[in-house]
């Protein structure tokens, strides 16, 4: 943002052609015309100001208070694991982004945290503080879709790297994508694609469907994905109950479903209203009458709502610690979790560790902390090794493609400890599952 | 094309709703007509007594335990508030108690969530309760119907006290004229303090009877205290009777609504809520002359 | 700008000159402070949005918790244009998004303003409710939903060959600070305006304000439609901010936070939404980033807020304020004692001293009207069962001076607030100079030059003596009604002319900066009558005038009532029989809402049936 002095461009330019040619003598080609291209560029967002000492600074906007409070803190220890993690070189990091030494490009990483409340408005005023005071490099934060869509656009608006929470609204990576802007957990497409055969298979074909949707883009999205795949297979939709969020009682909407002549409630609530609408849909013998089905799972679903109601439910996930069996890296991941914080991590710990393990891998293959390179560096789209096997972004909308997992409640006889809550029953591999890039009218933005 | 049972169901389930809604706002309303307070943090002393009562269950796995230490620490805390806190508020502007009252909310429901956490917490009905009722024209959880009859049980018992207790009688007085009250010799500081303790134990016990059915989060109050100001607007700031006719009508306004349409079911109490105020606004058993 | 003055205390110009230097000085000292630049353009977006909010509550006296309505309201509509809709110019559209916020507050205050008080507050806890369901889903379309409508531009001039373009952080300062100082310049304006000091008087007493002529409720929309103004501009102007139109600035917690910002910073002041703003954002931001507080930042803000209430009834400005006041007036004290011993009359003033003062009554219902002056047939008045008056014949020439007496709950004063119009008579009708004003307003009444001093004191008690009765002679001089929003009060001609008139008549000239609640019992009494006349009014009513005073305050309240009587119509009801038997001419005797007897003072002096009313039998007792 300010302008160099003349007697600095000069300089610039000598030690540019001299760098250049011993590049080209000593690294790679790859390195040189990046190396030679990072000479050329002009400040950007944060850049170069927020790299400059010798740490760098992230902005986290989660939901402390409010609805989504619970969720909030688990990515909140997602995101200081990961932070520990970089920092130290742990072998973990290390297995993800193999350049890691300790820190990012060797700068200790630093958390800054505000309270979103869930809403889009604190958090655009959090991150705008972050990125004037402490010039952040990278922002990350959602719960709810709405809160990474503004934060998308600020990113975009700021140039500052933004990797969003949780967000399963297909709008993230669709029509409000940007270039600066990158998901790394599953959303209403792949959950709907993931876990309709598995429900067709078990259920049956033509079935009658009542759908509970929260009323906002996520659940509606959810929600129609979830039509549209399961009309494949014959599935009628009987009702749509659309409540608000934070409803306080779900009984009129379920007496409705209830007498719907439903064979499957597809519950799209999210948050507390999941919790809710499943307490009392057991109230109300609906869950007797009825299979219920999550399409997109919610972190401690199951302790919040108690009661071994979730027994045989079908859910789709990110993320479950048992998968620690399958998968080595969450081995790692599962037990220094639960090193650090005393319980096994949720979906939404996990998605947070790997954002920000994804971002470190991608900065320290670029080499830079450039903004451009970086966003380069990600839509390359190598193979990278996480906590559920070889994942890698899709460059044309910056989604990573990674599988969505598939789980069914336990019973309550059957869990060895008091988290055993679900068995993974499928772990769905991820390409077969995502729209074709522009499906959902994604277009990316300039780098610059 | 209406599905009658569907109806019938909805009918009933307003009736639900609404009996709770009354119980409740009967508290807001009693609190406003004596001392002339609008207690916006009403919602939060729901929120509190269900979670005095789940402390309670926690440690001794009694409901009725839970039940009764619930009401009875809203009881003294309603009386300690006052003391401490709204007394000094009387002679001042209309305006300062509301925004006491808000400030007063917003501390309630943080010192929850720093306590106990914003996981939501489940209280069990007892078991006698639980399980579904067989209705014929539908299923109704049997925890639900009970709390028709402990909402009733409980609006009789405040009915009675009002009615028929000399306490009752200074209340009713003081609702009419706070000041006569005063000058008739009888303590209305105390009388003022009793009142606003049987205004929040409505709502502590309300909270705690409700648990069973929501599960409490600190957010628990935020909705039910405009949905309590709907109620009392439609049934009369001041009016007892008002307060249960006005919390059964919104309950079958949000049943009905949302057979019609779902997302509409609680922005149709507010339009109710205007519409009274536009065509009756006393309320429909409310008393003249009271703003 | 103190809320309790109707006239500057300083120099014209010195409150905007100061916020012009603050408003200069900001980027240069807030960095100094740690202060963010983002955080210091919200601090004014939600000062901005408080100007107008504090004329509605601080000045006027309506709480509204549904403020954010409008605020969404002038942001989508501006958002929109700027994003969906491709229009060009940002300040156009802002424009554009504060006229649709204020044709909302116009419909909108249509509705909510039919009641006063909490339900007035209810209302509008309602309306802001409503406006958010409405914009969240069926307007989702236009409103983007819960997404909000991103991608809201800057504002960029070009004046000649420069391109002046106003980003985010402290580029965008300089822009938002304009926006504000025009809002303070105009809002200054407003608050000193005779439409202000209305709004005061409303806020103070709003019956009062109505009798004397102005039709409160126009004032009170007016209120409403400049906060809902103030509101759409900065609702435009934090879409602007943030580059993004979020859908939570329709939210009640919004509402909530302005209310609270405003009750911290201090009601009444103008500027007390930018100081409590202040605060609340550094607040937030400290509490959370240095103190590490997490998620208990909520609990000790709400602490800090019950607190201020609690201590600080004006909020921080207001103590400030008060503080000043404290050391100016220590200050100037020795002098204080030199003045107050060269007042020109005081305590009860001898007729000789007062100057010839009369003042004819201007307001008529019908100048050419001949015949009675007032005229009433068959008035009754049922309360359910109890029937105050019943089927009243009463007639008063122009130029009489007549009282009323009669027994407790004769229904006296009943029958004057039938003729005032305060209350509707059940049946029977009124006619003042030959026009029919059954079921009219007081306010029209008023206006036609009916008036009536109360029995119990309706003053304005925050204001002084001067205020008070300018209050009254601003609805004489400008009618019921006047959107005079930008001319200065002093600029009112014949304004000051008529007040001080009103004030020698009443002799009170000697107090006439005093404050209300500094008056004596008699002082205040002849106050309420100065009150009533300033509307100059043809027929004055006068409802007990006497009542509590000492003989010595009586026999000169009789005097000053004989003077102000000249010239003018005066029906006096009083106890006190004697005083108005010297007072008035002819004498109506009321008793359990009948008219009993009529006739000359004389004739009522000596009436057996009078004297039974009064003493119930004693005539015949003593007779014994």
């Amino acid at each position: 943002m300010q302008d160099r002095k003349p007697n600095n461009q000069s300089r610039r330019d000598f030690m540019r052609t001299g760098l250049g040619i011993a590049g080209a003598l000593t690294l790679p080609t790859g390195m040189v015309s990046s190396a030679i291209a990072a000479e050329s560029q002009p400040p950007i967002g944060t850049w170069p100001a927020g790299a400059q000492g010798d740490s760098v600074f992230i902005g986290v906007a989660v939901p402390r208070t409010g609805t989504y409070a619970v969720q909030g803190e688990d990515e909140l220890k997602g995101w200081q694991l990961a932070v520990e993690h970089i920092n130290e070189g742990h072998p973990l990091i290390r297995k993800i982004s193999p350049k890691t030494k300790k820190g990012v490009l060797g700068k200790t990483v630093k958390l800054g945290v505000a309270d979103s409340a869930a809403k889009p408005n604190e958090a655009v005023q959090a991150e705008q503080r972050f990125i004037t005071e402490n010039k952040a490099i990278l922002m990350t934060g959602s719960t709810s879709s709405a809160v990474a869509v503004a934060l998308n656009k600020l990113a975009q608006r700021e140039k500052v790297l933004y990797v969003s929470g949780i967000s399963g609204s297909n709008d993230t990576t669709g029509k409000d994508c940007v270039r600066y802007g990158f998901r790394q957990c599953f959303y209403g497409q792949t959950a709907a694609a993931a876990i309709t055969p598995v429900i067709v298979k078990a259920y049956g074909k033509n079935k009658k469907a009542a759908y509970m949707t929260p009323d906002y883009t996520y659940g509606h999205t959810v929600t129609k994905s979830m039509q549209e795949a399961l009309a494949k297979d014959g599935w009628t939709s009987v009702t749509d109950q659309v409540s608000p969020l934070g409803a306080p009682d779900f009984s009129s909407y379920l007496l409705n479903v209830a007498n719907s002549g439903a064979d499957v409630l597809i519950n799209v609530n999210w948050g507390h209203d999941a919790v809710l609408s499943t307490q009392q849909a057991k109230q109300f013998g609906i869950l007797d009458k009825m299979k219920l089905v999550i399409p997109y799972q919610i972190p401690f679903l199951a302790p919040e709502v108690g009661g071994n109601l979730l027994a045989g439910v079908y859910a789709a996930t990110d993320f479950w610690w048992t998968l620690e069996d399958r998968y080595p890296l969450a081995k790692m991941f599962v037990e220094s979790f639960e090193k650090k914080f005393g319980h096994k991590p949720e979906w939404g710990a996990n998605n947070a560790y790997m954002s920000f393990a994804l971002w470190a891998e991608a900065v320290e293959h670029a080499g830079t902390f450039y903004p451009p390179d970086v966003i380069k560096s990600f839509e390359a789209g190598r193979i990278i090794e996480s906590t559920v096997g070889p994942v890698h972004i899709r460059g044309a909308d910056h989604q990573l493609v990674r599988p969505v997992i598939i789980v069914q409640g336990k019973k309550a006889s059957d869990m060895r400890n008091k988290e055993d809550f679900w068995t993974v029953d499928e772990v769905v591999p991820g390409e077969g599952l995502m729209q074709t890039p522009d499906a959902f009218g994604c277009n990316l933005g300039s780098y610059t | 094309m209406v599905n009658w049972a569907n109806f019938v169901s909805q009918l009933f389930n307003g009736l639900a709703l609404g009996a709770l809604l009354a119980l409740i706002s009967s508290g807001l309303t009693i609190i406003y007509g004596t001392l002339g307070v609008l207690n916006l943090a009403h919602g939060a002393m729901f929120m509190l007594g269900g979670y005095a009562g789940f402390a309670a269950y926690r440690a001794t796995g009694s409901f009725v335990v839970a039940v009764i230490a619930g009401t009875l620490f809203l009881v003294v805390f309603g009386m300690l508030i006052e003391r401490i806190l709204i007394r000094h508020f009387y002679k001042r502007p209309h305006e300062d108690q509301l925004l006491v009252t808000f400030g007063l909310g917003i501390v309630l429901v943080e010192v929850v969530r720093l306590i106990f956490s914003s996981q939501s917490q489940v209280v069990p009905p007892p078991q006698i309760f639980a399980g579904i009722t067989n209705m014929h024209f539908m299923f109704y959880p049997t925890y639900r119907l009970a709390v028709v009859g402990i909402c009733a049980v409980a609006l009789l018992a405040l009915f009675l006290v009002l009615y028929r207790t000399r306490l009752g009688l200074i209340v009713r007085a003081g609702i009419e004229d706070s000041v006569m009250v005063d000058s008739l010799g009888i303590n209305v500081d105390r009388v003022f303090m009793v009142v606003f303790g049987i205004g929040a134990m409505a709502a502590g016990f309300a909270g705690i009877v409700n648990a069973p059915v929501v599960s409490l989060t600190p957010e628990v109050g935020e909705a039910i205290l405009v949905q309590t100001f709907v109620v009392v607007v439609i049934g009369g700031v001041g009016s007892f009777p008002g307060a249960i006719l006005g919390g059964l009508i919104s309950g079958e306004i949000i049943s009905l609504t949302s057979m019609v349409d779902p997302a509409y079911a609680y922005v149709m109490l507010f339009a109710a809520m205007t519409l009274v105020l536009m065509l009756r606004p006393h309320g429909l058993l409310g008393v003249k002359g009271r703003e | 700008m103190n809320a309790d003055r109707l006239y500057s205390t300083h120099r014209p110009g010195t409150v905007e000159i100061l916020t012009a230097i603050c408003l200069v000085a900001a980027p240069f000292l807030l960095p100094l402070v740690d202060a963010a630049p983002n955080t210091v353009n919200r601090v004014l977006v939600w000062g901005l949005f408080g100007i107008g909010f504090d004329i509605l509550f601080g000045y006027t006296g309506l709480l509204s918790f549904g403020q954010s309505a409008l605020y969404g309201t002038g942001g989508m509509v501006a958002a929109w244009l700027l994003t969906r809709a491709g229009f060009p110019h940002v300040v156009t559209a802002l424009v554009i998004g504060m006229v649709a916020a204020a044709v909302m507050g116009y419909l909108v205050g249509l509705v909510a303003l039919r009641r006063t008080g909490i339900y007035f507050a209810m209302i509008t806890v309602a309306i802001a409710e409503v406006f958010y369901f409405v914009e969240f889903n069926p307007l989702a379309h236009w409103t983007g939903g819960e997404n909000g409508l991103p991608g809201v531009p800057a504002p960029v001039f070009h004046l000649g060959s420069r391109t002046f373009r106003f980003d985010t952080g402290w580029s965008l300062y300089p822009f938002l600070a304009l926006c504000y100082f025009a809002g303070i310049f105009i809002a200054l304006r407003i608050v000193r305006s005779p439409v202000g000091a209305v709004l005061r008087a409303i806020r103070e007493n709003p019956l009062r304000a109505s009798a004397v002529g102005h039709n409160i409720h126009a004032y009170k929309l007016t209120a409403f439609v400049i906060a809902a103004a103030y509101a759409g501009l900065a609702g435009g102007l934090l879409g602007v901010l943030q580059a993004f139109m979020p859908p939570d600035a329709f939210t009640f917690d919004t509402s909530g936070q302005l209310v609270m910002q405003t009750a911290i910073g201090g009601r009444g002041t103008l500027f007390g939404p930018l100081v409590g703003a202040a605060v609340w954002l550094f607040l937030q931001d400290f509490l959370q980033s240095t103190l590490k507080l997490g998620a208990t930042w909520k609990l000790v803000l709400g602490l800090v807020f019950v607190l201020l209430v609690f201590f600080l009834r004006q909020g921080i400005v207001g103590a400030v304020r008060d503080l000043w006041g404290l050391i100016l007036r220590v200050r100037r004290s020795p002098a204080a004692p030199a003045a107050a011993a060269a007042p020109a009359n005081p305590g009860p003033s001898g007729a000789a001293i007062r100057p010839a003062t009369t003042m004819t009554p201007v307001h008529h219902a019908n100048l050419l009207h001949t015949g009675p002056i007032l005229q009433t047939t068959g008035l009754t008045k049922h309360f359910g069962g109890i029937v105050a008056n019943s089927g009243i014949d009463f007639t008063v020439n122009a130029g009489e001076l007549r009282g009323i007496i009669g027994p407790n709950g004769a229904g006296k004063s009943t029958f004057f607030k039938m003729l005032t119009c305060e209350m509707p008579p059940t049946s029977g009708r009124i006619v003042f100079e030959g026009r029919d004003i059954t079921g009219m307003g007081v306010t029209d009444v008023c206006q036609f030059g009916l008036t009536k001093s109360y029995q119990v004191n309706q003053l304005f008690n925050r204001l002084t003596v001067r205020e008070n009765v300018t209050i009254a002679a601003l609805a004489e001089r400008r009618g019921k009604f006047r959107l005079d929003l930008l001319r200065s009060l002093t600029k009112i001609p014949g304004l000051r002319e008529q007040v001080e008139r009103t004030l020698e008549l009443v002799d009170l000239t000697d107090r006439i900066d005093a404050p209300v609640a500094e008056l004596a019992y008699g002082e205040k009494r002849r106050l309420e009558v100065g009150l009533a006349l300033a509307s100059s009014p043809s027929l004055l009513l006068l409802d007990e005038p006497l009542a509590g005073m000492s003989p010595a305050e009586r026999v000169e309240t009789v005097k000053l009532l004989k003077s102000i009587g000249q010239g003018r119509t005066m029906i006096i009801i009083d106890h006190d029989v004697d005083s108005l038997f010297e007072l008035a001419e002819r004498i109506t005797v009321m008793q359990q809402g009948r008219v009993l007897v009529e006739g000359t003072t004389d004739e009522i002096k000596g009436n057996e049936a009078v004297q039974e009313a009064y003493l119930g039998g004693v005539h015949e007792v003593l007779h014994e």
